[in-house]
């Protein structure tokens, strides 16, 4: 067995860090292992290795598995289960979730850009962040679907100079998945929270598409605006039960001047209309600038509490089905004025003069959509269509001749 | 087929189906353990049916029960008569009938569940979610509509689970339910 790439490679890292050693003397080393011992190869290489990095003070590799020297690799041709070399800038350092990480936050070079993890037990030296660092056997795994560079007892880290700055690929939103990268979009909506934790949450879009996001509260936060032109550096991207999900807490969120092209979205879905759900017709929104959401039957905001001077807006809520597959829309009010031929104002002067209220107008929704057929377009999420343009279907008499020779065909 | 992810909130689909094929329907099975897992009649041309829409005439309606107090409705196609039942658990659909004049023409979605009486007779009747008076033009697209899904049950059903078991469980001539189609599409003027 020949042995000399083996200690080719232990002597260049020796002598990379300055010392100088006897590369036949490794071979030897390594023979002696291999054939006498019956040591594995990488074992043994691993072994001569440690030997020689204790004799000249070097930082010893003390990992367990994966064995073996590792060359270094950018960070996009990491795969799962791995032990690596890297050398990378930390860009971003988040809060760490639990005692026993030390440290969370996203590392970065030219290739791509990642999410790491230091546990408290691998007594790591503090990560600044702007800084690259040379990570030496840390692990790759994979959570939720993206890949974790792991950093534990047996890594080595080492601060590096780098030349030159680190210029963050733009992904489009079409194009994104699980990991982190960076966007450049508009924020087209802002959603109600559902949790106290959430910051904020809706969707930001560029000319490819939509994805959602979300900004989970923390100290130093501030929410986007609406309408608003963002580059979002290093964003994590999660896969969680089938949604992609923008996080922005680790994120470097730069607004942008001037406006972009959206994908005002193309979806289409026809079928009956078979759901009013509550939250229909009349409405009144919360006027905290901003905030817009709909407010309860006592006009209480779940964010700004009780609001007397609400404004009043239409809407719909509810569910189209085709008999194989449902989707919820959403339509706003300039579509649903036309769709149940009722205007803000007529609506509201339903609601004053009526003993019911609101829920008349809700009733009169009732009425005049169930059970008609119609044909909507907009932007999808998951199964929720964001409904931009909307009609009602008519019977196509010219339908009925293609389904009788259907029928009749081989009666 | 509606799959179901966590998290994700998917609706059962309402399927089209003609009267006389419903009558058919026997089987009815439930999908997982928990209570909340929807139940489904197995339709003989091969889908399983958690939800209906159906658009009809409603011939007939009748207030019954003191204590309990429901409605029980005929809702008539080209093709048969559905049995559609709003009871108290239904309060909103159950108004919507006490407003409704028969005869006129409806629009109803509900639940199909089979029945067997004591002398071993099977019926199924629809509990209503809503039913909503509509006119002619629906109606109309509704039979399309119906026939196009009906024919599309019989031509895929053989490469589907759901479509063998249908053919397993039920000795109906499928092609009894083409006639049936042609016959229903042949009342609606061209």
């Amino acid at each position: 067995m020949d042995f000399s790439h083996t200690a080719e490679r232990i002597s260049q890292k020796i002598t990379s860090h300055g010392h100088s050693v006897e590369k036949s003397g490794i071979e030897a080393k390594l023979r002696r292992l291999v054939d006498e011992f019956g040591v594995p190869p990488a074992e043994a290489e691993r072994t001569v290795m440690n030997e020689l990095a204790r004799e000249f003070g070097l930082p010893v590799s003390q990992g367990s598995g994966g064995g073996g020297a590792v060359e270094q690799k950018s960070l996009a041709a990491l795969a799962n289960g791995e032990w690596v070399t890297v050398e990378c800038k930390v860009v971003a350092l988040t809060a760490s979730p639990s005692p026993a990480i030390a440290q969370t936050g996203i590392v970065a070079d030219e290739s791509a850009a990642m999410r790491f993890v230091v546990w408290s037990r691998a007594n790591a030296p503090h990560l600044e962040e702007g800084k690259w660092y040379r990570l030496e056997s840390a692990v790759v795994d994979e959570y939720r679907g993206m890949l974790n560079l792991k950093v534990h007892s047996g890594t080595t880290i080492r601060e590096v100079p780098h030349e030159g700055s680190l210029k963050p690929k733009i992904t489009p939103v079409a194009g994104l998945a699980p990991g982190v990268t960076s966007v450049r979009g508009k924020v087209v909506q802002e959603w109600e929270a559902t949790h106290d934790r959430i910051l904020q949450s809706g969707m930001i879009a560029d000319e490819t598409g939509a994805a959602r996001f979300v900004i989970w509260k923390e100290e130093g936060l501030e929410r986007l605006n609406p309408g608003s032109v963002y580059t979002i550096y290093y964003a994590t991207v999660d896969d969680f039960n089938g949604r992609l999900s923008l996080t922005l807490n680790s994120a470097t969120v730069v607004p942008e001047e001037g406006d972009i092209e959206v994908n005002t979205g193309s979806e289409s879905f026809q079928g009956a209309f078979v759901h009013l759900a509550p939250g229909s017709g009349l409405v009144r929104r919360c006027p905290v600038e901003g905030c817009n959401r709909v407010l309860s039957r006592q006009n209480y905001c779940p964010v700004h509490e009780i609001q007397s001077r609400y404004h009043y807006d239409l809407r719909i809520k509810g569910w189209l089905d085709n008999g194989e597959e449902t989707r919820e829309i959403l339509v706003s009010r300039g579509q649903t004025e036309g769709l149940v031929g009722m205007s803000l104002d007529q609506a509201r002067e339903l609601a004053e003069n009526n003993p019911l209220g609101m829920d008349e107008v809700f009733l009169r929704f009732r009425e005049a959509l169930v059970g008609r057929y119609l044909s909507c377009r907009g932007r999808q999420i998951d199964n929720r269509l964001l409904v931009s343009a909307c009609e009602i279907l008519h019977y196509q008499p010219e339908q009925l001749a293609d389904l009788l020779n259907r029928a009749g065909g081989s009666l | 087929m509606a799959g179901r992810r966590d998290g994700v909130f998917e609706r059962e689909p309402a399927r089209r189906v003609f009267a006389q094929e419903l009558k058919e329907s026997r089987v009815h099975f439930k999908e997982g353990q928990d209570e909340k897992s929807p139940s489904f009649i197995l339709l003989p041309t091969g889908a399983r049916c958690n939800r209906v829409f159906i658009a009809g005439t409603l011939t007939e309606k009748k207030k019954q029960g003191e204590q309990n107090m429901f409605y029980r409705a005929r809702v008539v196609d080209p093709t048969g008569t559905f049995f559609v039942m709003a009871g108290s658990y239904q309060p909103e659909a159950m108004q919507q009938v006490a407003r409704l004049e028969p005869p006129c023409f409806v629009a109803v979605v509900g639940k199909p569940n089979v029945y067997q009486t004591p002398d071993g007779a099977v019926l199924i009747s629809i509990r209503c979610e809503s039913i909503t008076r509509v006119d002619k033009d629906i109606r109309d697209q509704w039979v399309l509509d119906c026939a196009k899904a009906t024919l599309d049950r019989i031509e895929s059903s053989a490469g589907t689970p759901d479509g063998e078991r249908a053919r397993r469980e039920y000795t109906i001539d499928p092609g009894l339910f083409r006639k049936m189609v042609y016959e229903a599409l042949a009342q609606l003027k061209i």
